[in-house]
């Protein structure tokens, strides 16, 4: 293989036939290129979508109560299911090795003024771990903590909107705002890269908003993240649990979603990552079809270089050339040619994705870009390539006849 | 060196089949510079093919070198041609893209001989045909009887028992031919067993021995007086 009579001889073969072997070599080469930049923008679609969903953290469920759709256990259809403070206690205390971090929603609406400012905003309130489960980044100040929770303490986080459209130039921290009329001092500010919207809402305890509206224990929502080490199976298997306890607790029929609705984001990610696989073994489909294409006019080159060379190789065989010297020569000259050529195409398609790659940077498509594994895959397979478009030839070249070979005198 | 017992073979042309050699008995000790002679369709170069082992007799004896040749998988002819044989042919059937050294150095390499050795042991014997000048050019540089040389040194390289010549002044005129056969001689003085087909009268008399071949069948075997080549030339 690394002989240097054989190299010489590819060498020569192909510089005495520059047309030939860059017709060759460019359907080869573009094979790969087009193989490449389609796994990439497979890559870059899936860079999209994993972009759009990592506002929240990735492994949060939700629990969302409705109203049953169906009779059950002595109800009637269309009864409304209300989650209470013992639902988060219970869960909580149920599954402190599954459970991460877990906060209760409840949600309301408020009028808030400072001075003569005043605006109409949502309110959500809830257990500080609600920060790090949505990823609330605090700009200025704090997040409430477990003590204001226990205190029922009148603090709020509010969004960077609501600062500015009652704060405007001045520090919200530390100042009183008046929600409804009750006086709550601002703790935090914070931003969502999320969307605007969101930023236009305020944060309090939950225990605070439960007190004001007559001592209630409905929440309206609990979300969690499970243990971060959880894969997919594990993930759905939790969430599938928790389901089934909570529809239990509640009396709701097992398959109604409309009772109680529990949410992994998991399935969502399960969604997409089966949607893009099928992309990408369908960008792979179509990579190979064209790369088939290619091999397959290397293969065809390569029988008529053997006709070429005929006589050659019948010279070759008669002063003891043996057939595997034969076949290994043709294989080595199509193995260069593929891998060759389609090394160029491979770094033209690298070269393009690494300059325009990372300025490509939409929701949908994302840093179109290939992996090692994807190089080194491709290498491989333009090797395999290689020996496969050559093995017809070179058998059909072992098997020239000397005698044949040499009887045209 | 060379034996063969009621040789025969024939070739399939459609329907019916054509028997070229019917039933050849031949010996040749070492040394000896035999001709073999006859028109063409005679069984000469089907005989030469076959004693070269680019073609396989359909029954026969063959021994050579006290080895005896049949069921050749195709490896082992290759090993045996590199071996045993050196071939020279009428249209010198040199590499055209090699140079007169790489053609030499062609059969040491199929021998697995190392690069270094290969070019030393071919360049000698270009020397010996008296082209070590011309060792860097390509076989389109040369004339004919260069080319001829150079084929020869080819054959000679691989130091084979045998050197099989298929007409190999064929190409050559005959100042050109009568060059080629002084070589031929000279290596022959130095002991080695040569065959040379051909069919002209002028060159098989240069040879030791003429073998006549006539319709698959040898009609006569005779040793003549030797006519150097030298004194042409």
């Amino acid at each position: 293989m690394f002989d240097r009579d054989i190299w010489q001889e590819i060498f020569h073969t192909l510089k005495n036939n520059k047309l030939r072997t860059f017709l060759t070599g460019f359907s080869v080469g573009w094979a790969i290129f087009i193989l490449v930049m389609l796994l990439a923008s497979v890559n870059g679609m899936q860079n999209g979508f994993t972009s759009q969903f990592n506002d929240d953290a990735t492994n949060s469920i939700f629990i969302r109560p409705g109203t049953t759709a169906q009779a059950y256990g002595g109800f009637e259809a269309g009864r409304r299911i209300q989650l209470k403070n013992d639902d988060y206690q219970y869960i909580k205390e149920s599954f402190p090795k599954d459970v991460e971090y877990i906060s209760t929603r409840y949600f309301s609406n408020t009028t808030a003024r400072y001075k003569s400012e005043t605006g109409n905003y949502s309110v959500q309130a809830v257990h500080p771990e609600h920060q790090i489960i949505e990823k609330t980044l605090i700009t200025k100040g704090r997040f409430f903590n477990n003590a204001d929770v226990v205190n029922r303490a009148k603090v709020a986080v509010i969004g960077r909107k609501v600062a500015e459209d009652l704060f405007k130039d001045e520090d919200p921290l530390g100042q009183f705002v008046e929600f409804n009329g009750l006086p709550f001092r601002v703790v935090g500010v914070f931003t969502d890269d999320g969307d605007d919207n969101a930023e236009r809402g305020i944060y309090a305890p939950i225990t605070t908003y439960q007190r004001i509206f007559g001592d209630t224990n409905d929440v309206h929502q609990i979300l969690l993240t499970y243990n971060p080490t959880y894969d997919l199976t594990k993930a759905l298997e939790f969430s599938g649990k928790l389901e089934d306890l909570m529809k239990r607790r509640h009396k709701v029929a097992p398959e109604d979603q409309a009772g109680i609705n529990v949410w992994n984001y998991a399935e969502a990610f399960d969604d997409i990552s089966s949607f893009s696989a099928v992309l990408s073994a369908i960008s792979i489909g179509v990579g190979f079809l064209i790369l088939i294409a290619g091999i397959v006019g290397i293969g065809n080159i390569m029988v008529f270089t053997i006709k070429e060379r005929t006589k050659e190789i019948g010279v070759r065989k008669a002063l003891g050339a043996q057939p595997k010297q034969i076949i290994n020569l043709v294989l080595l000259e199509s193995t260069f040619i593929t891998a060759l050529s389609g090394f160029i195409g491979l770094g033209f398609a690298w070269i393009i994705l690494s300059l325009i790659g990372p300025t490509i940077n939409t929701p949908a498509f994302t840093n179109p870009n290939v992996s090692l594994s994807t190089v080194i895959t491709a290498t491989i397979i333009l090797i395999v390539a290689g020996v496969l478009a050559g093995l017809i030839p070179a058998v059909k070249a072992a098997n020239v006849k000397p005698i044949v070979a040499l009887s045209d005198k | 060196m060379i034996e063969i017992k009621d040789l025969h073979k024939s070739y399939r042309m459609g329907s019916n089949s054509l028997h070229v050699l019917k039933g050849i008995n031949f010996k040749a000790e070492s040394g000896e510079l035999v001709a073999i002679m006859g028109s063409s369709g005679s069984g000469k170069s089907t005989l030469l093919n076959i004693l070269g082992m680019l073609d396989v007799a359909d029954s026969g004896e063959y021994t050579l070198d006290n080895v005896p040749i049949k069921d050749l998988s195709e490896t082992k002819a290759a090993q045996y041609r590199n071996k045993f044989l050196g071939f020279i042919f009428q249209s010198f059937n040199l590499i055209n893209y090699k140079s007169a050294l790489e053609n030499v150095a062609l059969p040491l390499y199929y021998q697995k001989v190392g690069r270094k050795e290969r070019q030393e042991k071919a360049m000698s014997y270009l020397e010996k045909v008296g082209l070590k000048e011309w060792a860097t050019h390509l076989p389109s540089e040369l004339s004919g009887g260069q080319k001829q040389r150079v084929a020869i040194a080819r054959a000679m390289a691989a130091e084979p028992k045998v050197l099989l010549a298929d007409e190999p002044t064929g190409a050559l005129d005959s100042t050109t031919s009568y060059e080629v056969m002084d070589l031929i001689q000279k290596i022959n003085d130095e002991g080695n067993t040569i065959l040379v087909v051909t069919h002209e009268e002028d060159i098989a008399h240069m040879c030791k021995r003429i073998v006549h071949l006539k319709d698959g069948v040898i009609v006569e075997d005779k040793k003549i007086e030797q006519v150097r080549a030298q004194q042409y030339v």
